[in-house]
C-alpha cells in the first residue's frame, strides 16, 4: 500500500551523495563551470562513492539497484550541480539504450571498459527530429550523418544514438567542436558532427528504445527536481533575511504565496518522478509516467528558477550569486532527452488515446 | 517506496463503482435538476446503511476502531480512505457528502470529547438503526476563512450555557441528530475564547434552518441556522471545562481541518477525473482528439490531477505515520481544486456551446468543482498555512 518510506541502504546512499554534493560540488560549481570540466580531486571523490555501477546488474559486478535509487541520487547531484552530475558519470544515460536494447552482452562490450577508466565518457544523443514534420534522423542506411548543434560534453569515447526506432553505438567518425554553452557548462559543451560514421552496433527495437528514452527522461527530471529544490530553498532563505518596507520580504503575502507555490512545484515534480521510477522497478509500464514527470519537471523548472532569481531582485541577475546559473541550467536540462514537446506528445497520447476510455485509472497500479 | 494499492482496497474501490454508476451519479443529476438536496427519507440512504456506511470509527472499549465498516474509515488507514473518497467524488461529490454518518464533528468528539460525550453522541452511530447524521458548524456570515473571528456567543448561565448567533454553510445540519457548534465566550479573546458545544436536534432556540441554494453540489444540504438563546446543558461543552484550561479551543478545530485537507484534495481529484473522462469521451465522439492543441491540454490536465492525487496520498501517508503533514496537506488542498477546475473548464471548452445548454454532466461538474477551492480552507488560506511553516509568516 502506498508507502514512501525508503530502504535503509537508499537513505544512507542519499545522505552520502547529499554530503558529497554540498561539500565538493556546490563549493566549486563556478570553477567547474568556467573550466567546462570537473576537477580531478572531485572526480576522485565521486569515484569513491561507488555510484558508477549503481544500475548495472549484479552479474556484471554492479549494485543491481534500480530507477528509484538512481533518481534519489540524481536529485541530490542536481541539487548541487547538474552540469557536474553529467560530467561525473562515465556512462550516464547512455547506459539505458545499451541495457534495454543490447542487454548484458552490450554492457560487457561497451559499458564495462568505460567504468574502469576515470577519464572515460559515453555520450547519449537523441537522433530523431524533435518536432513532427521536420526530417532529421541521424541514422540512415546503416550510417550516421548529421549535426547536433549542442551536446553536454567536450569529448566522448563512445556515442550512443537513440531514436524512436532503436539505438546505435558509434565509436568513430564523429567530431566534437567545443562551444561555450548556455547551461550545464561543467559537463563540457560541443557541437557534434557525424559524417557518414559507421555503426559499431545497431538495434532496431522501438519498444526498447521507448524504455530507454523513458529512463533518460527520468534522469533529467530528477536532476531538475534537485536543481529547483536548491533554487527554491536558496530564495526562501534570502527572503527571510532581506528586509523591505519594514519586514522580511518573505512576509509580504505576494512573496509568501509565491514561495509556497515554488515549494509545491518541487514536491509535485519529485513525487511524479518517484512514482514513475517505482513503476520501472516494479516491472510496470512506465513510459507515460516518465514522460509526464519530465514535462512537469521541465515546466516547474521554468516556474521555480526564474522566480528564485526574481526574489533576489537585481542581485539575482549578477553572476556573483548562483541564481542566474540555476535558471540557465533548468532551461538547458529541459531541452534534453528529445525535449519537452516530444514528451508531451507521448503523455498526451496516453490520455487522448487511452484504450479503456479512462484517463487516470482509479488505482495507481495493481500489485505487481 | 511503494506506490501500489493493495488488492483488498482495489477490490473495495471496484465494488463502489457499481453503487457510484447505478445510484450516485443519477441521484446527483436528479438533485441538480430539481435544485434540492436528497430528502433524508430517500431509500438510497437506507441502502447505504445496509452496506455498512454511516458508522462511526469510534468504539467504546478501544477508542478508534481499525477497519470499521464506515465510509470514512473503511479500510483502516487514511490512504485507502482517501482513495475511496476520490472514487465516491468521481461519481458524485454532492451525493457523497449527503451520506449519513457522524460527519465532520466526529474527529473533534473523538479527540476532545469526554468519555461520556463519546458514549452519548457516537454510540448511535456504531450500528445505526436508520440513517443518522451528525453536523459541524463553524462558519458564520461574518467569519469564513478567519475562523478566529466567529461571533456566536456562549454565555454561562448556572449549570447551562446559552448560545446566541448565526451559523452558515453547515452540511446536513437540518437533518442532524447533533451539531457540533463552535462559539466564543469572549470575541476579544480570539481563538482562546472558542468553545465547542454539542447542540442536539430539537433543543429550544436551535431554529430558522435555511437550506441555501448553491451553484452546484445540490445533492446535500448546506444550511444556515440561528441560535436564539439556545440553552445547552453544561455536559454538552465538548471536552468539559478542563479541556479549554489545558489548551486553546482553536487548536482543536484546526486539528480537525488538518486531518481532512488531503481528503478534500482527493475529492477534488475525483471530480476532476470525472470531468476529464467525460471530456475525452466527448472529444472522441466528435473526432477532436487528433488536434495537438486539444491533446496538449488534455495532457496538462491529466498531469496536474496525477500530481495532486500523489500529493494527497503523500499527505495521508505522513499522517498515517504520525509525521508532520501541515505543509503537505495544505499543498494537496491548494493544488487539487485548481487542477480539477481546469479539467472541468477544459471539458466545457471542448463541449463548446453544447456546454451552454446547461444539461451536460460536464456543465454540472463545472458548477460543482469550484466549491472545492473554498471548503476546508480556501486556496489562499492553504498558502497562508504553508507560508507560516516555510517562512514563519506572522499570524494576522
Amino acid at each position: 500500500m502506498f508507502d514512501l518510506s525508503q530502504q535503509e541502504e537508499l537513505v544512507l546512499l542519499q545522505d552520502q551523495v547529499r554530503q558529497f554534493g554540498a561539500a565538493v560540488l556546490r563549493e566549486r560549481h563556478r570553477e567547474f563551470e568556467a573550466a567546462g570540466a570537473v576537477a580531478d580531486e572531485a572526480r576522485a571523490e565521486y569515484a569513491a562513492l561507488g555510484l558508477a555501477g549503481l544500475e548495472l546488474p549484479e552479474a556484471l559486478d554492479g549494485a543491481g539497484l534500480g530507477a528509484v535509487a538512481r533518481v534519489l541520487v540524481l536529485e541530490e547531484l542536481g541539487a548541487a550541480d547538474p552540469g557536474a552530475a553529467l560530467a561525473l558519470d562515465a556512462l550516464g544515460p547512455a547506459l539505458y539504450p545499451l541495457a534495454e536494447l543490447g542487454g548484458e552482452a552490450a554492457l560487457t562490450r561497451y559499458a564495462l571498459p568505460l567504468l574502469g577508466d576515470p577519464e572515460a565518457r559515453a555520450l547519449l544523443v537523441w537522433g530523431d527530429s524533435e518536432r513532427p514534420g521536420r526530417q532529421r534522423r541521424l541514422i540512415e542506411g546503416g550510417r550516421a550523418t548529421g549535426t547536433l548543434p549542442w551536446v553536454p560534453a567536450a569529448r566522448a569515447d563512445l556515442l550512443v544514438v537513440l531514436d524512436a526506432q532503436g539505438a546505435a553505438v558509434i565509436d568513430s567518425g564523429f567530431r566534437l567542436t567545443p562551444l561555450k554553452g548556455s547551461g550545464l557548462r561543467a559537463a563540457g559543451a560541443a557541437e557534434l558532427v557525424l559524417d557518414n560514421a559507421p555503426l559499431s552496433m545497431h538495434w532496431r527495437d522501438p519498444a526498447g528504445a521507448a524504455r530507454a528514452l523513458a529512463r533518460w527522461r527520468l534522469s533529467v527530471a530528477a536532476l531538475l527536481t534537485g536543481l529547483m529544490r536548491t533554487a527554491a530553498e536558496t530564495s526562501r532563505e534570502y527572503a527571510l533575511q532581506r528586509v523591505a518596507f519594514g519586514k522580511p520580504i518573505a512576509h509580504h503575502q505576494a512573496l509568501a504565496f509565491l514561495i509556497a507555490d515554488m515549494h509545491s512545484a518541487v514536491d509535485a515534480s519529485r513525487i511524479l518522478v518517484q512514482e514513475a521510477a517505482w513503476r520501472a522497478d516494479a516491472g510496470l509500464p512506465f513510459a507515460d509516467a516518465a514522460a509526464t514527470a519530465f514535462v512537469e519537471a521541465a515546466e516547474a523548472g521554468m516556474f521555480v528558477t526564474p522566480n528564485a532569481l526574481q526574489i533576489f531582485g537585481g542581485q539575482g541577475f549578477m553572476q556573483d550569486l548562483p541564481l542566474e546559473k540555476y535558471l540557465r541550467e533548468a532551461r538547458t536540462l529541459a531541452l534534453m532527452a528529445g525535449g519537452i514537446d516530444l514528451a508531451r506528445d507521448l503523455a498526451g497520447a496516453a490520455v487522448a488515446d487511452s484504450a479503456d476510455g479512462f484517463a487516470l485509472s482509479p488505482i495507481l497500479a495493481e500489485e505487481p | 517506496m511503494d506506490f501500489a494499492i493493495d488488492a483488498a482496497s482495489a477490490h473495495r474501490l471496484a465494488a463502489f463503482d457499481k453503487l457510484g454508476c447505478e445510484q450516485m451519479r443519477p441521484l446527483g443529476l436528479e438533485a441538480d435538476r430539481l435544485g434540492r438536496p436528497i430528502p433524508p427519507d430517500h431509500p438510497y440512504f437506507q441502502t447505504l446503511i445496509g452496506m455498512g456506511f454511516g458508522r462511526t470509527r469510534w468504539r467504546p472499549d478501544r477508542g478508534e476502531q481499525e477497519g470499521s465498516a464506515d465510509a470514512h474509515d473503511k479500510v483502516g488507514n487514511s490512504r485507502a480512505t482517501l482513495l475511496l473518497s476520490e472514487q465516491l467524488s468521481y461519481w458524485d461529490r454532492g451525493v457523497a457528502v449527503s451520506a449519513p454518518g457522524p460527519g465532520l464533528g466526529e474527529g473533534a468528539i473523538i479527540s476532545m470529547g469526554t468519555e461520556d460525550q463519546k458514549q452519548r453522541y457516537l454510540t448511535p452511530f456504531i450500528n445505526p438503526d436508520k440513517p443518522r447524521w451528525g453536523a459541524f458548524a463553524m462558519t458564520e456570515p461574518g467569519a469564513g476563512s478567519d475562523v478566529a473571528a466567529i461571533q456566536t456567543r456562549a454565555i454561562r448561565d448556572g449549570e447551562d450555557w446559552v448560545l446566541i448567533g448565526n451559523k452558515s454553510f453547515s452540511g446536513n445540519s437540518s437533518r442532524a441528530d447533533f451539531i457540533l457548534v463552535w462559539a466564543t465566550v469572549d470575541p476579544s479573546l480570539g481563538r482562546a475564547g472558542h468553545r465547542a458545544f454539542v447542540v442536539e436536534h430539537g433543543m429550544p432556540g436551535l431554529q430558522d434552518f435555511h437550506i441555501e441554494r448553491k451553484m452546484g453540489l445540490k445533492a446535500y444540504e448546506s444550511t444556515s441556522f440561528r441560535l436564539e438563546e439556545c440553552r445547552v446543558p453544561g455536559a454538552n461543552l465538548l471536552g468539559g471545562e478542563g479541556h479549554y484550561e489545558r489548551r486553546a479551543g482553536f487548536k482543536g478545530a484546526m486539528n480537525t481541518f488538518n486531518s481532512t485537507r488531503p481528503m478534500v484534495a482527493a475529492m477534488a481529484v475525483g471530480i476532476g477525473r470525472a470531468a476529464l473522462d467525460e471530456a475525452i469521451a466527448f472529444a472522441r465522439a466528435q473526432d477532436m482528439t487528433d488536434d495537438p492543441r486539444i491533446r496538449d491540454r488534455l495532457e496538462r490536465v491529466a498531469r496536474k490531477l496525477r500530481a495532486a492525487r500523489l500529493l494527497s496520498l503523500k499527505a495521508a501517508w505522513l499522517a498515517d505515520h504520525r509525521r508532520a503533514n501541515i505543509v503537505e496537506a495544505s499543498m494537496a488542498k491548494a493544488l487539487a481544486p485548481t487542477a480539477a477546475f481546469e479539467a472541468a473548464s477544459l471539458g466545457m471548452e471542448l463541449l463548446g456551446v453544447v456546454g451552454a445548454r446547461g444539461d451536460h454532466l460536464i456543465e454540472k461538474l463545472f458548477r460543482d468543482v469550484k466549491a472545492m477551492d473554498i471548503v476546508e480552507g480556501t486556496g489562499q488560506i492553504q498558502r497562508v498555512i504553508m507560508a507560516r511553516k516555510l517562512v514563519g509568516l506572522p499570524h494576522g
